[in-house]
């Protein structure tokens, strides 16, 4: 009697345990599915960061443009592919941060200078570069210099 | 049950992890990141900061951000090492009343522990946060060289921070934790730690009698790291630039952020590729105009520049198994921990070293995070949970039509695991298939590991390809392989047991993983070539087919057009020239398509009402050889 007893146990066990399992596997499938849209809505943010790099070196050269040329047609034309790139960015959800005279906020900037300057201490004084957000989430934090 | 948290409190990152269905699992920050910075702040509006926000803000805020807190806690001010760092840290140290040390941030002195609490206090909240449960006990992780004084410091944090510390685990046993090394009684482990800012190397004994894992050796560097390489490549950059322009870039701060990101960007690509390209527009100017910075660094260079710092851990490695009395043929497993040991030429040198391969599969930032989850779950009474499954470490498949190696269980297919498919005969009228059952990575079957081979027969006889032949693999719990073939018009069927196919050796399964990649190339060439000889085969088969059922209703013409196609289709099928075959299979295909059409023309003018005769076979799969 003791001995069926005891096989019941197990049974009761057996049954527990694979019920148990069964349920970690559909609460995980249901994990995996949410898991699954975040993924789908961050899927492209390393290669938006790779595209990133590249545009940050089109920022520069713009910024290096001689007086002399910023009214050359030919420039202008090049420049203009820099506006296509951030229309394509635009699309894909990604968004600039503001920051010139701005207080400086580490949730958003990187401080990577910070000098002597007019302007109240604590306010960013120069972009050095672009941040970025995607989807709400800051994928790159704004460099900046700040006053002192 | 409430969870137990696992943490890898590290000098400069921590990370994460708890236990969920038997797995350990690293959990996210509120960032969204897997790794946390362990940096502490306070901002001038008294607002503190852990994390990635302290570390966004230090150039700002240097007194007040303190980084690197591990190598304080549990220190005396005494201590030679404490008067070292002191130099190098930007904060503000004093000895306390108890001999120990304090640091200052905003107006408050703080000790250590406290300053290691505000991060376990992050952690905690982001867990809970992401889990939606309250957290009060964790297992946290600490150097095995760490003391007494410094252990209980960790503890200590942790009981700040609202956790009843249930371990202070030694992190080269989280890592072996986690690879599930220390479940064979009897064996030493190396576990060589290659971090940011620190170089560890720990040798465990996992004993059985007492059922323990003791640290026997500790050695290392606690100011070499990861970081020494980028400064490296930096010092690199500039001095080519030097070279080759005449410009110091060490002095342009703007330039210098640049090239400091170049540089760890071409040290992480250098990891998958053998060479990079180091592309910098507009670094600077002079007055002849703008400078680019271009710059090519293989795989070969780079490892020439980081040389003496891979040599140097090399040497410590030997000189900690030295002291251990060991030898590095005693060492049965080696751990990589540290995301420096992404570097293939550190992971060659380890190799090297002990003439067989490390553990490297789980990321290197995060195993000993997830070690330390396993640990918690085997206190926090999970242990029955923990149910550990293991996955196939190789494929396994039959050998088909033209020795082809056709794999139903994929590599690390996680078992007990059942996989079925159809497969038929190869010729006219074949009354028995043979069933060879292999093993590996190749695409022929002759390059693979031959687990044993059966014969079915009884096969009706049938024309080729209308025989359905089910071929059942089943793993079961034990790695017990059973496969099965059954005719599915007699139901007569044969079946072989293969037992320890699974567990082969580590290095095995490494050789012949990597034999697969190195061959690859001409595997994929004599795999293509095999298919194309299948294809001209059986076309050359459907149409002598055709030719019986219907050849009076097709053009003698056309039919000896065929017939050239054929002739010198057969004439170069067994050649070797995987193109001629193609071009040779294309012509004949055409040429049949038009008889095709033609006797499809004849017929439907013949029998214009009668619908089509469904002649398709059901079956999917390939033709089985022999």
């Amino acid at each position: 009697m003791q001995k069926k007893h005891k096989k019941d146990n197990k049974e009761q066990e057996y049954l527990e345990n694979w019920k148990r399992e069964r349920a970690a596997f559909l609460n995980y499938k249901k994990e995996e599915m949410e898991r699954m849209e975040k993924v789908v809505k961050f899927a492209n943010q390393e290669l938006i960061l790779n595209i990133l790099y590249i545009l940050d070196n089109i920022y520069i050269a713009e910024e290096k443009l001689p007086k002399d040329l910023e009214e050359n047609e030919w420039v202008k034309g090049i420049l203009n592919t820099k506006n296509q790139i951030l229309e394509f960015l635009k699309n894909q959800g990604v968004e600039q941060i503001d920051c010139l005279k701005k207080e400086f906020d580490p949730n958003f900037h990187e401080a990577v200078e910070m000098t002597e300057n007019n302007s109240k201490s604590g306010i960013i004084i120069k972009e050095i570069k672009k941040g970025y957000i995607l989807n709400g989430k800051v994928i790159r934090p704004a460099k900046v210099k700040i006053a002192k | 049950m409430a969870k137990i948290l696992g943490i890898d409190l590290g000098t400069t990152f921590s990370a994460i992890a708890i236990i969920e269905n038997g797995e350990p699992k690293i959990i996210e920050n509120k960032e969204g990141t897997r790794t946390t910075p362990s940096v502490v702040a306070l901002t001038k509006n008294n607002e503190r900061l852990v994390g990635v926000t302290a570390k966004r803000q230090q150039i700002t805020n240097p007194q007040n951000t303190i980084s690197s807190i591990k190598r304080l806690l549990g220190r005396r001010f005494s201590d030679k090492e404490i008067q070292n760092d002191k130099k190098l840290l930007p904060y503000q140290l004093k000895e306390a009343s108890d001999g120990g040390v304090e640091v200052k941030m905003g107006d408050k002195w703080h000790k250590p522990a406290e300053i290691s609490a505000m991060i376990l206090q992050k952690l905690k909240q982001d867990a809970e946060e992401k889990i939606g449960e309250k957290i009060t006990q964790a297992v946290i992780t600490c150097p095995a060289y760490f003391d007494d004084s410094q252990r209980k410091a960790t503890k200590i944090a942790g009981e700040i921070a609202g956790l009843e510390v249930k371990m202070v685990l030694n992190e080269p046993t989280a890592a072996a934790l986690a690879y599930g090394l220390t479940k064979t009684k009897g064996q030493q482990i190396l576990v060589y730690d290659f971090g940011g800012g620190t170089f560890d190397v720990s040798i465990l004994d996992v004993r059985k009698d007492p059922d323990t894992v003791e640290v026997i050796g500790v050695g290392g560097d606690t100011h070499l790291g990861g970081d020494d390489f980028d400064r490296k490549v930096m010092d690199w950059i500039i001095e080519e630039f030097k070279k080759d322009q005449g410009i110091d870039l060490s002095k342009d701060q703007l330039a210098l952020q640049r090239v400091k990101e170049a540089a760890e960007k071409a040290k992480i690509e250098l990891s998958t590729t053998l060479e990079t390209e180091i592309n910098i527009p507009f670094v600077t100017s002079n007055s002849s105009g703008p400078k680019h910075l271009f710059l090519k660094l293989s795989r070969a260079q780079f490892q020439d520049l980081v040389k003496e710092y891979i040599e140097k851990s090399i040497k410590l490695v030997e000189e900690t198994l030295k002291s251990a009395k060991l030898d590095s043929k005693d060492i049965e497993e080696i751990v990589l921990v540290g995301g420096q040991t992404r570097t293939p030429a550190i992971q060659e040198a380890v190799k090297n070293l002990f003439g067989k391969e490390a553990n490297k599969t789980i990321n290197p930032d995060e195993v000993v995070a997830m070690g330390a989850a396993i640990q918690a779950g085997i206190m926090g009474g999970d242990a029955k949970e923990v149910l550990l499954l293991d996955a196939t470490p190789l494929s396994l498949g039959i050998e088909t039509l033209g020795s082809v190696n056709t794999v139903l269980i994929p590599k690390n297919t996680i078992y007990p695991v059942n996989k079925t498919q159809i497969f038929s005969t190869a010729a006219e009228g074949q009354t028995s298939v043979e069933v060879h059952v292999l093993q590996g990575e190749r695409p022929m079957a002759s390059d693979n590991k031959s687990l044993g081979r059966f014969m079915l027969d009884g096969i009706p006889s049938a024309p080729r390809g209308v025989p359905q032949i089910e071929v059942s693999f089943d793993v079961d719990s034990n790695g017990i392989l059973n496969v099965s073939a059954k005719d599915k018009a007699t139901g007569k069927s044969q079946s072989i047991r293969i037992e320890g196919s699974i567990g082969i050796s580590k290095d095995e399964i490494e050789k012949m993983k990597q034999e697969a990649q190195i061959h690859e190339q001409e595997d994929k060439k004599k795999k293509e070539l095999i298919e194309a000889k299948n294809l001209a085969d059986n076309l050359i088969y459907s149409w002598e087919k055709t030719k019986k059922d219907a050849g009076d209703k097709i053009d003698e013409n056309l039919k000896k057009q065929v017939q050239e196609k054929i002739d010198e289709l057969k004439k170069v099928k067994d050649k070797d020239n995987i193109e001629e075959i193609k071009s040779k299979t294309n012509d004949l295909s055409q040429i049949i398509q038009k008889a095709g059409a033609e006797l499809y023309k004849k017929t439907s003018e013949q029998k214009p009402k009668q619908e089509n005769k469904d002649t398709k076979d059901a079956e999917e799969g390939e033709y089985k050889k022999k």
